[in-house]
């Protein structure tokens, strides 16, 4: 019997607080198996797969009497017309998503410690929720792939991986893109959690919008720590790129607002892009426990 | 000034101490951070800059201030330097040394900035000059014995005379020339003076040696001291009658703005009052006729009334004229009275026109005999008249001669051939002291001269002066004839008294006035009697003026300047010089005999080496004044401006380095500059906020 490490990323208890939540989507998907998406697929009720526990936004049509009366749990009958969601996760591993890597404890962690965090917490709800959950790790090209998979095995595995990412010194991330979108066969979510602070950000956009029309849900969870937003209080700082992009010295006191309204202004052709490519997009701010940023992603989903 | 460059150093210092030093942080969005550097690094750049030199520049500027900085290159004579060292101090104690500024005397500045280089000092030698018409000299040589030099410095007074800048260079050149091959000695000028402009323009240091450190202490005021003076005051007599007088004043305005004078002038008995109006930096010319009521020698002066300016010496002025009698005319003619018409008739009408009226007018002409003429005859004349005196005799020459060297005027109308020869034996018998500048030469034979114009008057001088605006119509009628050629003896040289008054249309000379010694001798080449002069209204004015011209010339030769050597040659009259003394005009005067009287074969001279006091001086025979003379200021000692310290340094030092004072600008300037300094080091301050308020973000 094997024993399954468990990642340091994946807090059960914490998570225990989200377990009646879903990770939905609004549009038709295409899955495998029965779930509780909405399938593209029409037809009646098909082969009876399985049974999966009442999350509370179903058709109570669907309810399993009598597994309640015998149960006291509601649970609903998966047959074959509806499908579950294929949800990957793309994670950006580029050189700035190691920023706010502090050993403080009052301090917010890395982008990537924080994506880490989220990206453990999504795969179990996904998976929780009978839909499968793949993996991509984005650096200068696509570093590591796992198609979607719901199976405990699989999302073990996801769980390591993400637990053991690595940055690497890239700001390009289409090329991972274009990479991920030639090997995802089947339709889904992509779920692009990055800071996007790459150079290629219109070729990047371009990538997205390929998911797009092969009728991907795309979300982007675009990841900002609160130093980047103001940069840090102190006299006199020189500053190292984390990307190969040399270093500066300055006094950001002094430059704090033009720095402000660049940043601004690059959050803001982010969405834009976002937003006309189809994509669903949310800010998200490391300096909110990252358990908050799910609740109230997962919230949002449901509509 | 090297502690005040480093404490200016120390903002800089200050700066890149206390700049922070940047942390290292690494940041993933650096690329928005380089955006904004570069957008604010130009901004920031200019305002670090310009905060920094700001401060920088009040640093400099409060070390300035309290530093006081020597701008200028440190002076070639000082107590600084060791050595072997000969000095010769020129200390300036000509008259405008004594114009007053804020209550001192340019002397009295003077005094302290000479004893400074006079103060002891091992192995220094010096000398001091006191310096005016003539250098004057403590020692013979320079000497240790700076104590007696320093007192002989406490007693020196201003004289009332002008600087002769050249000389005093050349008496210091003499002390500071080295003694042999071994004079290796450091040679100093130190030279304290007003660098007045009139007396300095045409100084030279050329006969200093080559090494000598020349100094120059400006202790004039500046600006300079506005002054009035009168720079010139003469007396002329009018009119053969000589009942009035034609006062010449000129007053020179030292300022820069108009004044109006008021001048009194008191002569004999009378006085009189004139006002005029004398425009800025210029002078003023006065003329005014005064009639008179006595005879004989008058002296008076003129004064500037309710004037109180830097100099005062120059606000009053002597003045003295001598009014003759009626002159008495000795006519030597071989033509006898009766002759009628005759050149001798009508001079003797011109002359006296009332002549045989009455006793008085009858003995003012004299007819002499050249045959019976001797020393007796001519001695009651006052001037004296030949025409148509044929050959005149050996004896006779001299005779005249020795008169015309003596001060006799005398009028030869040459109009016979043997007046030519007269005419250069008197020359040749007046010698060098008789230079006239044409020769008159007899005609060929057969020749005449008939009808001669005037064709170049003297317009400006007497006798064709008189004549005015109706001069051209007046000549326009004359026709002359007789006479004699003439020659130029040298055409190029002009003598100031001797001048060629008209000539005729074929270049001849008509009328030439020439000195000799005291006297002067006009030639009027011409037969009266021939001509056609005497038929009009031109020629007794003509006459008188010529006679009277001749009669008063000399006058203004009776001035003469404090300082400088006074020669006179007293009227044949005067007497001899046992019978004679010199008394001075102001009673209040108890220095010694002003010069010396000599006889000598031309007459009585009175000498005095450097008259020292201004006044008018009268030579006494008995109780009668048979001379008088005025001694004056130097009229240059009144304009007080001195000279630019670039023309000195420069143009006068011609390539010698030389060191140029002013003290009056050194302690002012050195008072205001560290007030201004201090200003400039608070608005620095003040510039420093306000770019700090421009660059605020």
């Amino acid at each position: 019997m094997t024993t399954q490490v468990k990642s340091r990323f994946l807090d059960l208890r914490a998570l225990a607080a989200l377990a009646h939540m879903r990770f939905t989507t609004r549009h038709r998907v295409e899955g495998a198996y029965s779930g509780r998406h909405q399938s593209r697929q029409q037809g009646g009720a098909g082969e009876f797969v399985d049974f999966r526990e009442y999350s509370g936004s179903e058709d109570l049509r669907r309810l399993d009497w009598k597994v309640f009366a015998r149960l006291g749990k509601a649970f609903v009958r998966l047959h074959q017309e509806e499908t579950n969601l294929l949800c990957t996760l793309a994670l950006d591993v580029s050189g700035s998503m190691q920023f706010g890597d502090d050993d403080r404890t009052d301090r917010p962690g890395s982008k990537l410690a924080y994506t880490q965090h989220l990206a453990t917490a999504l795969s179990h709800i996904i998976a929780g929720g009978q839909d499968q959950v793949g993996l991509a790790v984005l650096g200068r090209e696509l570093m590591e792939y796992f198609p979607p998979g719901s199976t405990a095995t699989h999302v073990a595995r996801l769980q390591v991986v993400v637990e053991q990412l690595a940055t690497e010194p890239t700001t390009q991330m289409a090329p991972g893109l274009r990479r991920l979108f030639e090997r995802s066969r089947r339709r889904g979510v992509l779920l692009l959690m990055s800071d996007f602070l790459m150079e290629d950000l219109d070729d990047t956009f371009g990538a997205l919008r390929l998911f797009r029309h092969r009728g991907f849900e795309v979300i982007l969870l675009h990841m900002v720590h609160p130093e980047e937003e103001t940069l840090p209080q102190g006299a006199a700082f020189r500053f190292e790129g984390m990307e190969n992009d040399g270093a500066l010295s300055c006094t950001p006191a002094e430059i704090r607002a033009a720095y402000q309204q660049r940043f601004a202004a690059h959050m803001r052709i982010v969405r834009q892009l976002a937003l006309a490519g189809g994509c669903d997009y949310r800010r998200v701010s490391t300096a909110i426990p990252y358990f908050q940023t799910l609740g109230g992603f997962l919230v949002e989903r449901v509509g | 000034m090297v502690i005040g460059m480093a404490a200016a150093a120390a903002p800089v210092v200050v700066h890149w101490l206390t700049r922070p030093r940047p942390m290292r942080a690494p940041l993933s969005t650096i690329r928005f951070v380089r955006e904004a550097v570069r957008q604010r690094r130009a901004r920031h750049r200019l305002r670090d800059f310009l905060i920094l030199a700001a401060r920088t520049l009040a640093i400099l500027l409060l070390a300035a201030a309290f530093a006081g900085p020597r701008w200028n290159r440190p002076p070639l004579v000082s107590d600084d330097q060791t050595g072997s060292t000969v000095r010769v101090v020129v200390l300036d104690v000509s008259q405008s040394m004594a114009a007053v500024d804020r209550g001192m005397q340019a002397l009295d500045r003077a005094r302290p900035v000479t004893a400074g280089y006079l103060k002891y000092r091992r192995d220094l030698k010096a000398n001091l000059i006191l310096a005016a018409a003539r250098p004057e000299a403590v020692f013979d040589t320079a000497s240790s014995n700076l104590e007696s030099l320093r007192e002989e410095l406490a007693r020196c007074r201003v004289l009332p005379e002008r600087l002769d800048v050249n000389r005093a260079l050349t008496a210091a050149a003499e002390m500071l020339t080295p003694t042999d091959e071994d004079d290796r000695r450091r040679r100093e000028l130190v030279v304290i003076s007003d660098f007045q402009r009139e007396n300095w323009g045409g100084a030279r240091f050329d006969p200093l040696p080559a090494d000598t450190q020349i100094q120059l202490e400006s202790t004039a005021a500046m600006p300079p001291p506005a002054n009035l003076a009168i720079t010139r005051a003469v007396c002329r007599p009018l009119g053969l009658q000589q009942d009035r007088v034609q006062l010449e004043i000129d007053v020179g305005n030292y300022s820069t703005s108009a004044r109006k004078a008021t001048l009194e002038v008191a002569l004999g008995e009378s006085v009189f009052r004139l006002d005029t109006t004398c425009s800025p930096g210029q002078k003023t010319s006065l003329t005014e006729e005064v009639p008179v009521r006595t005879t004989g020698w008058l002296w008076g002066e003129v004064r500037l009334v309710g004037v109180d300016d830097a100099l005062t010496v120059d606000n009053v002025r002597p003045l003295v004229v001598e009014l003759r009698e009626k002159p008495v005319f000795a006519l030597v003619t071989r033509q006898p009275a009766t002759l009628r018409p005759s050149a001798s008739h009508l001079l003797e009408c011109a002359l006296v026109p009332d002549k045989g009226t009455n006793d008085e007018s009858s003995a003012r002409l004299v007819r002499i005999d050249p045959d019976t003429m001797d020393q007796q005859s001519l001695a009651p004349a006052d001037l004296i008249l030949l025409s148509h005196c044929g050959k005149l005799s050996d004896e006779s020459v001299q005779l005249l001669t020795a008169l015309l060297r003596r001060g006799r005027p005398m009028v030869y109308v040459a109009a016979e051939t043997i007046d030519a020869t007269n005419l250069q034996r008197i020359a040749k018998a007046a010698g060098s002291g008789l230079q006239m500048p044409v020769q008159f030469l007899p005609l060929g034979r057969g020749q005449y001269r008939k009808d001669q114009f005037l064709a170049n008057v003297d317009r400006d001088h007497p006798p064709f002066r008189v004549f005015g605006d109706t001069l051209p119509a007046v000549i326009g009628r004359l026709r002359f004839s007789g006479g004699l050629s003439s020659q130029r003896i040298q055409a190029e040289q002009t003598f100031a008294e001797d001048a060629v008054l008209a000539t005729y249309g074929d270049g001849t000379v008509c009328l030439v006035l020439s000195e000799s010694d005291a006297g002067s001798l006009a030639v009027l080449n011409a037969d009266l009697l021939a001509s056609n002069l005497w038929q009009t209204s031109a020629f007794v004015p003509l006459m008188d003026e010529l006679v009277q011209t001749m009669l008063s010339h000399g006058h203004g030769r009776d001035t003469f300047l404090c300082g400088e050597p006074l020669l006179a040659r007293l009227p044949i009259d005067a007497g001899v010089a046992a019978e004679l003394n010199v008394v001075s005009a102001d009673s209040s005067d108890t220095s010694a005999t002003p010069g010396e009287l000599a006889d000598d074969a031309a007459g009585t001279i009175w000498n005095w080496l450097a008259p020292d006091r201004p006044g008018v001086y009268r030579i006494q025979r008995d109780d009668d004044t048979v001379f008088a003379a005025t001694v004056v200021v130097p009229s240059a000692e009144s304009d007080l401006s001195s000279l630019d310290a670039d023309v000195v340094q420069n143009r006068l030092a011609a390539g010698r380095e030389v060191y140029f004072r002013s003290a009056g600008d050194q302690s002012e300037g050195r008072q205001d500059a560290w007030k201004w300094f201090a200003v400039a080091c608070v608005l620095c301050f003040v510039a420093e906020i306000g770019f700090l308020l421009a660059f605020r973000t």
